[in-house]
């Protein structure tokens, strides 16, 4: 009977707590009416913020038949935007990292993804600022050869497709391939004189695609924050602060700050008046939020930043919006065909290729807590000719920095895990022929030799001739998708046993850590104050029925 | 006698305090899934329409985390998978005593992701509810309960099923990205 009457008092609170729900559900409807009438509000024509109307500009009136030739159009007022973007990263592909000595850049890493840039250029540089990177003879001094236009589209109307060096489509064209579907010509006259400021969009073009499709590489780059809501990038919310990329990427003659091959980890500079010419990196969180940025009420997190960077906490998991981030490669099972001898790819529960014959076994993830790891900035990268041990992971970066580093905070990163080709002789990793029409393209013949021969004589080496896969980590620190304070990480989900930070060496962290020692003298000396009490209060009743008597 | 009383009221109180706070786990189930929130929602619902000899269908499928998410507020993914039987929900509708019972329908199972990034289901549990409404539900909700039993029961070695965005009330979903929220 009682067990019956708990039941019935946990199902009234289960309704009443169900019910409240459905109000607070209810009550956010209007919110979302009042931000779709405020979209078709804002489609009123608005007055441009420019103060130049490319559609007026004589040199744009052409019947532009190829990029290079509207370039060489922009270069007749832009005279020094060509000589700027050919000493950029986004240009070069190059990085020389100061710290290591280590060349890198997309042009001389390896990845976990498709591998590498060598020997697949005509495929990668649909990613390139450029037009023509068709193989290693591209010839980066040609001012024409910049693409004004993948950058500063604002039409959406211009895309670069895979295959095409770096072009976008001059005539109709099947694409996807064998979809049926068939691109117009891109009308490059409309889009050079549609040219404006970059774009969320325009850098996600590639930022959010890269990898060879949306979610594919970063883990907090994809296509939902090209109008992102508050909840998933509360700097980008389109209906709210809407900050394009360039608002925190502040770029000077075209290069655009923010690295993968030597972030900013720790920022002691406190906050950056834009405009300053102060030579530091303008995209870090302390750059405009300063070193303290919690109030009063919070300062005990000020002293947090001496260890754990703002992205431990503000964001809180990634890939949190709709779309699912890949989370690993697996190439050894890659080449599978059907019983007629063609290309097999299955999707998984969302409609996610799950295994394509051409690149394996694929895994997703939405909503993916990130690891922790001590990170100073330094990451050390295994390149094309470091010898491998295939028995172990192979770590493609390393980042680099310990607890008793003054320049590692505590950082949030994505781990994206593969499985991959290396070439058993010389005991590296292999570079893939991956993409192409000719014989050696392993999407084309799916022959690991043929295609390792070929990707590995792109970089100078000769293949051995035997090949082998090994598993492989490469590391991507996690700092957009940063979400409102309010879901930033709580105490406990940190201070915990089990919690967040529960693989961090090296440090004292409350809850999740203890000292014997101490525990000991403080049950004791809390056990001798009741001791204490309970004599005292024995010892008055005592004296006082004595008195009584 | 004072103090038999007392220590009869008091081990009353307690085990009222006791079974307060475990009921919660007493009426509900949870069980770790092995794949991911949408792959085992999938697996679900593909193990409801294996079941449609019992009359079960499929009735919806609705995600309150993206309610909350268009509210500005993150929250880890959840799914409901909701499930109805004519076959069961008929007698309990035929009658006024049990009408009341609609409350629980359509059936739901929800899935969802937590803090250590793993996938839960977690369901009502049918045979212990039941109990509580006499003979007549009770044999009912036994049934659900071995039913919902056979849903969670997920065979790896099976390709994985594609999630169906069925519309609350059973019309197929418009097949976009998002789901219908609370």
């Amino acid at each position: 009977m009682t067990n019956q009457r708990t039941i019935i008092g946990a199902l009234i609170a289960l309704a009443t707590g169900l019910t409240i729900l459905g109000v607070a559900h209810a009550a956010a409807e209007p919110a979302l009416s009042a931000a779709s009438t405020k979209t078709i509000n804002d489609a009123a024509p608005k007055p441009t913020s420019s103060t130049a109307d490319h559609t007026k500009f004589e040199v744009l009136q052409a019947e532009f038949k190829s990029g290079p030739e509207v370039t060489k159009a922009c270069l007749t007022c832009h005279t020094e935007a060509a000589k700027q973007v050919h000493l950029s990263k986004h240009w070069t592909w190059e990085y020389k990292n100061p710290d290591t000595g280590q060349v890198l850049g997309k042009k001389h890493v390896i990845n976990n993804f498709c591998t590498a840039v060598a020997s697949n250029e005509d495929h990668c540089s649909a990613c390139h600022i450029g037009y023509g990177w068709a193989d290693d003879k591209f010839d980066f001094t040609v001012q024409e050869n910049v693409d004004c236009l993948v950058c500063h589209d604002t039409t959406g109307a211009y895309k670069k497709l895979p295959g095409l060096a770096g072009h976008p489509n001059y005539e109709t064209m099947e694409w996807p391939p064998k979809s049926g579907r068939l691109r117009p010509p891109t009308d490059l006259k409309k889009v050079a004189q549609n040219v404006g400021q970059t774009s969320r969009k325009t850098c996600g073009a590639c930022h959010f695609r890269g990898g060879g499709g949306d979610a594919v590489k970063h883990g907090d780059l994809d296509s939902s924050l090209e109008t992102p809501q508050r909840y998933l990038d509360v700097h980008m919310d389109a209906d709210g602060l809407d900050f394009a990329c360039s608002k925190c990427h502040v770029t000077d003659a075209h290069e655009v700050p923010g690295s993968r091959y030597a972030p900013t980890t720790t920022d002691t500079n406190g906050a950056q008046m834009r405009g300053s010419k102060k030579i530091r990196n303008p995209v870090t969180c302390q750059a405009c939020h300063g070193s303290a940025p919690h109030g009063k009420a919070d300062a005990k997190l000020n002293d947090h930043t001496k260890k754990i960077a703002c992205q431990t906490c503000h964001i809180p998991a990634y890939a949190r919006g709709p779309r699912h981030a890949k989370m690993s490669w697996d190439w050894s099972t890659a080449g599978k065909l059907d019983e007629h001898g063609t290309r097999i790819k299955t999707r998984n529960s969302i409609g996610k290729v799950e295994y394509d014959s051409n690149k394996g076994h694929f895994t997703y993830d939405r909503y993916v807590i990130p690891e922790y790891q001590w990170f100073n900035g330094k990451v050390k990268y295994t390149l094309f000719g470091d010898q491998i041990d295939a028995s172990n992971v192979v770590k493609i970066n390393e980042f680099l920095g310990g607890p008793e580093d003054p320049d590692a905070r505590i950082w949030p990163v994505r781990v994206f895990r593969g499985k991959q080709m290396y070439d058993k002789g010389l005991n590296t990793l292999a570079v893939l022929h991956t993409a192409g029409n000719d014989d050696t393209a392993y999407w084309k013949n799916y022959d690991w030799d043929k295609a390792l021969a070929a990707g590995m004589k792109a970089v100078g080496a000769e293949y051995s001739g035997s090949m082998g896969f090994v598993a492989t980590e490469m590391s991507w620190p996690i700092t957009h998708m940063v979400a409102p304070k309010e879901d930033a990480l709580k105490c406990e989900q940190c201070h915990a046993k089990g919690g967040r930070l529960a693989g961090i060496d090296g440090a004292y962290i409350p809850a999740r850590d203890r000292i014997v020692a101490m525990d000991m003298a403080g049950f004791s000396l809390a056990l001798l104050a009741l001791i204490s009490v309970l004599v005292h209060g024995a010892m008055r009743i005592f004296v006082s029925s004595k008195n009584k008597d | 006698m004072l103090k038999i009383l007392a220590g009869f009221f008091s081990g009353v109180a307690l085990i009222a305090i006791l079974g307060w706070n475990t009921a919660g786990g007493f009426m509900m189930t949870e069980h770790e899934s092995p794949f991911g929130v949408e792959e085992t929602a999938a697996r679900i619902q593909a193990n409801i329409q294996a079941l449609a000899d019992h009359g079960w269908k499929l009735s919806g499928l609705r995600s309150p985390s993206v309610s909350v998410a268009a509210a500005g507020t993150n929250v880890p993914p959840v799914l409901l998978v909701e499930a109805c039987s004519t076959k069961y929900s008929a007698p309990l509708l035929a009658e006024d005593a049990t009408r009341i019972l609609s409350i629980l329908m359509p059936c739901t199972i929800t899935v969802y992701k937590k803090e250590d990034g793993k996938t839960y289901v977690g369901t009502m549990n049918a045979g212990l509810m039941g109990k509580m409404f006499g003979a007549k539900v009770s044999g009912i909700m036994d049934q659900v309960a071995k039913d919902q039993k056979a849903f969670l029961s997920f065979d790896p070695n099976k390709p994985a099923p594609a999630l169906i965005k069925t519309r609350p009330g059973g019309g197929k979903g418009s097949g976009g990205q998002e789901l219908s929220g609370c």
